[in-house]
């Protein structure tokens, strides 16, 4: 294939890869921001949301469309309940100390990934996509001819592929909504903002907690159950995607979540192209690299604030 | 109204407030002074639940809030300034005004009361607060704890460092809240302010409380403001 057909395919292959890691990121953003709890078990509520997708969908037969959209359904909520649930046995306990929770979150990692294992065993498993038309892409020169449409060989994508850009677009819109738009959001951006003063507006807080907790799981749960029909569901799935989402998360700006979905939109597209051109490793080694420069000439991120 | 009995707070190990036992009544204003590090804002902060007792109890009308979570206790009518204004900064004054609102569910006749009492704060309705002047962070500060419709209000030296026209009007606010009933415990170092608005004055030394006087008591004997503070 010529270049510029591989680049638009890498490109789309970018796209999905950034869709899906804007929502996990925004989930482990918004946790941080408003709680300062750095989730290090954040990849394992997206296993958890493939691997819930996978159990539902294998439960429910008939068209694999119906199953999918139970488990879009229903594995955000339960893996949202699941941690809120972790959220009031083990973080509230701790009192969100900062040093303690990245601690106990690793803990959360290990029981999490553990348990998956001995229920569910290692093997990686698939979940059917409830719809995949095949797309031909055409690809236009301007030749000898002048300027003319064809249709390069392998140059195509999925329906399914293309609605779930759709869909991480539409939640992430709903997301900003939420925040801005609704009694919650403004409950959530308050506590976020001072907690204490929350408080002194007959906030509980740490109802806000769990929900926000909750939340940020059940968006990664979200992003694992789009993403299952293309990846497979397996319980070390969860690595990858939290390392990048950190990098997404610092590169954005901690706790901004128009900072974190531009991030994304950067890191993603340049895994799936890079990856595409050269490879996967290089893709990691350079997003690593962008972040330890954020570090050093922007901490604070590259929408994020300085802490005063 | 409000009584602390026997009050102690400590942050970890270091204990900041000893025995601590005070009243305010309705429609009284109790002014709190005393040096830096004195135990003021602590008291403070200990009635609004966000610091814990080690010892002794507070308690409002019937309902002893030491008892309460700090959530719960703004419920109880008590509405609280904190020193440096404690704004939602990234939030617009509309905003700040409309969670201050949301602990009572008040409606708009409410916020529209508010914003006749401050009517800068109208013109910056849809502003963000950290973008506002310091006397007009101090107004929505005190509107935002005025829209909970409080039985009491908790001000952390609501004067400083504000321009005198603006002291006047947060001066008028206070006076206006105790003629409807309000009770009102105030931090101030202003002691011109002290001396214009307060019925009672508790002096805070070292974390206790030795003396409660009345203004015309402290009028007459200003040698107390002398001692508990080091200024004439």
């Amino acid at each position: 294939m010529e270049f510029g057909p591989h680049l638009l395919l890498a490109t789309l292959e970018g796209a999905i890869g950034a869709a899906v890691l804007a929502l996990m990121a925004v989930g482990l953003s918004i946790v941080f921001g408003i709680m300062r709890v750095v989730n290090v078990a954040h990849g394992e509520f997206y296993m958890l949301g493939a691997v819930i997708a996978w159990w539902i969908t294998s439960l429910i037969g008939g068209h694999p469309a119906y199953g999918f959209v139970v488990a879009l359904i229903v594995a955000p909520l339960l893996v949202g309940a699941i941690a809120a649930l972790a959220d009031h046995l083990v973080l509230r306990r701790i009192d969100y100390d900062p040093e303690r929770t990245i601690v106990a979150t690793i803990g959360l990692l290990y029981v999490l990934q553990q348990l998956t294992l001995m229920t569910f065993g290692a093997d990686a498993r698939p979940v059917e996509a409830p719809f995949n038309k095949r797309i031909a892409l055409p690809w236009f020169e301007n030749g000898a001819d002048g300027f003319a449409m064809y249709w390069p060989w392998g140059l195509s994508t999925t329906t399914y592929k293309l609605a779930v850009i759709a869909a991480a677009v539409v939640v992430l819109i709903g997301l900003w909504l939420l925040m801005t738009r609704t009694r919650a959001g403004l409950i959530m951006r308050a506590t976020q903002l001072n907690r204490d003063m929350a408080l002194a507006h007959g906030i509980p807080v740490e109802k806000v907690y769990a929900l926000v907790f909750g939340l940020g799981a059940a968006i990664a749960a979200l992003a694992a159950v789009l993403i299952v029909p293309i990846q497979q569901a397996h319980y070390l799935m969860g690595g990858d995607p939290l390392l990048l989402s950190f990098i997404v998360v610092i590169i954005g700006g901690l706790g901004s979540i128009p900072g974190t979905i531009v991030a994304a939109i950067l890191i993603g597209m340049s895994d799936g192209i890079i990856s595409v051109f050269f490879s996967p490793t290089l893709a990691k080694i350079l997003a690593t690299l962008l972040v330890a420069f954020v570090l050093i000439f922007r901490p604070q991120g590259l929408f994020g604030k300085r802490e005063s | 109204m409000l009584s602390l009995n026997n009050v102690e707070v400590a942050y970890d190990k270091v204990q900041v407030l000893f025995d601590v036992s005070l009243d305010v009544q309705a429609g009284e204003i109790l002014c709190l002074l005393g040096r830096n590090g004195a135990g003021k804002t602590t008291a403070l902060k200990s009635i609004m639940g966000l610091l814990p007792l080690k010892a002794g109890s507070i308690r409002c009308e019937d309902q002893t809030l030491s008892a309460l979570p700090a959530f719960e206790v703004p419920k109880q009518g008590i509405a609280y300034v904190p020193q440096g204004r404690g704004l939602f900064s990234e939030l617009t004054v509309a905003q700040n005004i409309e969670i201050g609102l949301m602990v009572k569910g008040s409606g708009s006749d409410t916020r529209e009361r508010i914003l006749d009492m401050f009517p800068r704060l109208r013109e910056r309705f849809k502003q963000r607060a950290e973008t506002l002047s310091g006397g007009e962070q101090q107004m929505l500060a005190m509107a935002r704890a005025l829209s909970m419709e409080p039985k009491l209000l908790l001000l952390d030296e609501p004067t400083e460092g504000l321009q005198p026209s603006i002291i006047a009007l947060i001066q008028d606010v206070i006076v206006k809240m105790k003629q409807q009933g309000v009770a009102v415990v105030l931090v101030e170092h202003h002691i011109d302010t002290v001396l214009a608005i307060a019925d009672r004055v508790a002096f805070i030394e070292n974390g206790r409380c030795p003396e409660v006087v009345s203004i015309v008591e402290l009028q007459n004997n200003q040698g107390k403001i002398h001692r508990y503070l080091g200024i004439n």
